[in-house]
């Protein structure tokens, strides 16, 4: 059984991360709703945010609060969420990849564990193909480029096995400054990484997309086809108009307010 | 690796006497007492193990779940007294960065939940149907615990 195509769709502009996360709820209910009729589609939105923090589901807005005050006041949002993982930062200069997929269309379902190794595998597979950087493995989820260097994470949320959120790639040194900001993913030895520094190219978001989405092919074993917004149905108009509302957001800051 | 546990016990306290001249004394005989533990399991891969004597349903995730889940390190329990409806999210198993969400298997009240949890999660992937139980839940509607699927329909969920 010969498996659909996943549509994915590369977002031009930084987007709000709350309205993100709008899309992301929407399509999945969409996804639940249509999988009845057999016809949800499997979608992958490549992005970068404005400048956010965000947390998992482990720490409780009570240990948040303070973090919360303080990051703000650098001139970023602050958002809690549901997915795994800890706090991490996402800005212009990083790839997020949103994976909105449906584990069970294959047979045997594919199983968390072995979603996660994919997607991690995908990265690794990415950077050595396309910037000859290798990792080092690792005890914990996400890509480094040595034990105190990660350059990508991966946090995601799975309910009645429908995928959200995904995984973050950091290309320029833009978001590194924000990340020495916080202990993130709970590793306090841990800096971030970039592509650009570790591998002395002038690489820009927009120039990884066609590479990581050819990596994700491989790793996941699915055609990839860009998804045509005119003929997309709401899903279409939903894209559109938060491509607009990051228009229309203006600029953001590139560096940490002091 | 398990099977639908289905114990019909039969505790009898005293057997009648027969006939008059025995100078035994009379001793009346106490009603039959049975249990009956029933273990029906989801898609979504949790399972509820039903007794009908207490009425209470005691929750899990399957060990084919925490097989695929990989290494739990944070469990999401619903608070002691919060009811639900069948379906309804009632928490999440957090591994390797995945939140899984869990749902209700069965309409109910949660009257316990297992704190062990809180400090080894990993008793998830080490025990899944014993110590590393969930939660508790005094059942509305026993009769929903028909409606889910024996070991065997489940398994076929997800083997190829």
């Amino acid at each position: 059984m010969s498996l659909p195509p996943v549509f994915f769709h590369y977002f031009q502009t930084p987007l709000p991360y709350t309205r993100t996360l709008a899309l992301q709820e929407r399509i999945h209910q969409i996804q639940l709703a249509s999988r009845r009729a057999s016809c949800q589609h499997d979608i992958l939105l490549l992005l970068q945010h404005r400048p956010v923090y965000t947390s998992g589901r482990r720490q409780t807005e009570h240990e948040l609060q303070t973090e919360r005050v303080r990051l703000t006041k650098l001139g970023a949002d602050f958002v809690t969420t549901s997915r795994g993982g800890q706090l991490t930062y996402h800005g212009p200069g990083q790839l997020v990849g949103y994976p909105l997929l449906d584990l069970g269309r294959t047979s045997p379902p594919i199983g968390i564990r072995e979603y996660i190794c994919k997607m991690q595998k995908m990265i690794q597979s990415y950077l050595f193909s396309a910037h000859k950087l290798t990792h080092v493995p690792s005890e914990h989820t996400g890509v480094f480029l040595d034990p105190a260097t990660k350059v990508a994470s991966i946090g995601v949320q799975v309910r009645h096995r429908l995928t959200t959120h995904g995984f973050a790639m950091n290309v320029t040194q833009e978001p590194l400054e924000w990340f020495n900001k916080v202990i993130a993913c709970g590793l306090a030895d841990v800096k971030a990484g970039c592509i650009a520094l570790a591998a002395g190219e002038q690489t820009q978001v927009h120039d990884v997309v066609e590479g990581v989405v050819d990596a994700f092919s491989q790793s996941y074993g699915r055609d990839m086809e860009k998804l045509e917004l005119e003929s997309a149905g709401e899903l279409g108009k939903a894209i559109l108009e938060l491509e607009l509302e990051a228009l229309e957001a203006g600029g953001w800051p590139r560096i940490p307010i002091s | 690796m398990f099977s639908a546990i289905r114990q019909v016990t039969r505790a009898r306290v005293s057997l009648p006497l027969r006939a008059t001249r025995s100078c035994l004394p009379q001793v009346s005989r106490l009603p039959a007492h049975r249990t009956i533990v029933t273990k029906r399991y989801t898609e979504d891969h949790e399972s509820v193990t039903f007794d009908d004597a207490t009425g209470l349903g005691s929750i899990t995730i399957t060990d084919h779940a925490q097989q695929t889940l990989g290494d739990v390190v944070f469990v999401e329990l619903p608070t002691v007294g919060s009811k639900f409806s069948k379906g309804d999210k009632l928490g999440a198993v957090e591994s390797v960065k995945a939140a899984s969400d869990i749902y209700a298997p069965v309409s109910g009240e949660v009257v316990e939940v297992n704190e062990r949890l809180d400090g080894e999660p990993g008793l998830v992937n080490r025990s899944p149907d014993d110590e590393g139980w969930l939660c508790k839940i005094k059942l509305s509607e026993p009769k929903e615990i028909d409606k889910l699927l024996t070991l065997e329909a489940y398994v076929k969920t997800y083997e190829p």
